[in-house]
């Protein structure tokens, strides 16, 4: 048995592997067929060549119908040829040779196939000279860190300088205040005769979120003057006020402290 | 100031190839002749000077160009990797449209044997080849043709210096008769591809293929 191995494919008397996908189309796969078995081109066996050519595109991936198309296309052609090479022929024309046309195709395709390498040549070749305005240009430094040069006085007075366009007509908004005073107020209050409070509990009453910043904020500016201290058990749970008691001296450590145990 | 200097400082400042009749533009008094005879000067000067760049015929005009030995130099501040290379469908394409131009899109598909509309749009985002007419046919196709730009990409002269396919391997001395595309193009005299000797009388267009390659089932 002839066992050779040919470029891409294993040649076993009748039996070829290919890889279909390393072809760029059925032409190319006949040629490759023809060629790597030593085939007389004008004298093509039709039925091996049909047999090996169907035997290779078995693995066409149905799902690619373009080009399994283009391959199913040319098989159709092989079987046809094949079909018309069993049938008497009128008169020994030549030009009646059904593989006569296949037979051009092929070789055109070779041949511009050889032609496309001897350009593949060519390309490379043009690619190793090179015009003028090949090599770029210096490239432009970009933001360079540079020592400010004007003093802050400069950039005041430039500041001051830029007249600020006065919006005309704009809808301005305006929100009702609720000052943090009130709040401070409001907390002193309630600690008059209680040691403690919660957060929540101050907020009794008062629709706006804003009431909530503001007695945050008034709880805070307590804390941090010492009046109070802040106590929270673990993060999201309830906060709690408590009055920091007066015989301390206000001097104690955790003065100002926010205390979050957990 | 003779010629040659004028010429000299017209390719100089040019990153394209100049034909001679755009470089005489650069003086009244000169016409193609004295151009063409100072290029020829400018050319063995360069060449006996061993310069580092000779002046190269590309594109049908005349470019100073570096020589190919200093490549590996120039190469090296080429610091945006072109993808310049053509890929193998690509180069196909080009190779039928440039020796059987005007051409359409069905009868570059018949020859390559498989659908080529996004190489086509390729090489036309790339200007390599460009729409240079339409066809009779039905429909009337689209037909294309090379650029300059493919002349410059390949470093060609012109399209003479592409392979001539009377040097090739392989020689269509048994030539068939050559099949009229698929019916849609005016083609006018011998292909290029063809044998010289052989005369469109003796084509016998053969359709047979196409029509009953249908009928067959598989």
């Amino acid at each position: 048995m002839d066992l050779r191995f040919a470029e891409g494919a294993i040649v076993r008397d009748d039996f070829f592997l290919v890889e279909i996908e390393r072809f760029q189309g059925p032409l190319d796969l006949l040629l490759h067929l023809i060629r790597t078995q030593d085939i007389d081109v004008f004298d093509i066996p039709v039925a091996r060549i049909t047999a090996q050519f169907l035997k290779a595109i078995e693995g066409l991936d149905a799902e690619d119908l373009d080009s399994a198309g283009e391959f199913l296309e040319t098989a159709a052609t092989l079987i046809r040829i094949k079909a018309q090479m069993l049938l008497p022929r009128e008169g020994d024309d030549e030009d009646e040779d059904p593989r006569a046309e296949l037979v051009r195709r092929l070789l055109e395709y070779e041949q511009i196939r050889e032609i496309s390498q001897r350009m593949r040549a060519s390309e490379a070749d043009r690619g190793r000279r090179f015009s003028k305005g090949f090599i770029p240009a210096r490239p432009k430094l970009l933001h360079q860190e540079m020592p400010l040069e004007t003093t802050w006085a400069d950039v005041l007075s430039a500041a001051l300088a830029v007249e600020m366009p006065t919006p005309k007509g704009l809808h301005r908004v305006t929100t009702r205040t609720i000052s943090m005073q009130e709040k401070v107020v409001l907390i002193l209050d309630r600690l008059q005769d209680q040691s403690g409070i919660e957060f929540s509990r101050l907020l009794k009453g008062f629709g706006d979120n804003m009431h909530g910043v503001m007695t945050f904020l008034a709880g805070l500016e307590l804390t941090r003057s010492g009046v109070l201290f802040l106590r929270q058990s673990e993060p999201f749970s309830e906060l709690w006020l408590y009055r920091r008691e007066e015989d301390e001296d206000g001097v104690s450590s955790d003065v100002g402290v926010i205390e979050v145990d957990s | 100031m003779n010629t040659p200097q004028i010429v000299e400082a017209v390719l100089f400042a040019s990153d394209a190839p100049l034909t001679p009749g755009e470089i005489a533009r650069a003086d009244e008094r000169l016409d193609e002749d004295q151009v063409e005879e100072a290029l020829q000067m400018l050319k063995a000067e360069y060449d006996d000077a061993q310069r580092a760049f000779h002046l190269t015929e590309i594109a049908e005009g005349y470019q100073i160009l570096t020589r190919p030995e200093f490549a590996p130099y120039l190469e090296r501040f080429d610091n945006v990797p072109r993808a310049n290379r053509l890929s193998g469908p690509s180069l196909e394409t080009l190779a039928i449209i440039a020796y059987r131009q005007p051409i359409g899109r069905i009868e570059i598909e018949y020859i390559r044997g498989v659908n080529s509309s996004g190489v086509i749009r390729t090489l036309q985002d790339r200007s390599l080849i460009d729409i240079v007419g339409r066809g009779d046919g039905l429909g009337r196709p689209l037909l294309y043709g090379t650029t300059q730009h493919f002349q410059e990409h390949f470093g060609f002269a012109s399209l003479d210096d592409l392979p001539r396919p009377d040097e090739l391997p392989i020689i269509l001395k048994d030539r068939m008769p050559l099949q009229e595309g698929e019916g849609d193009l005016d083609k006018e005299g011998t292909p290029v591809m063809s044998d010289p000797g052989e005369s469109p009388e003796e084509q016998q267009p053969d359709n047979s293929v196409d029509e009953s390659a249908q009928d067959v089932v598989l």
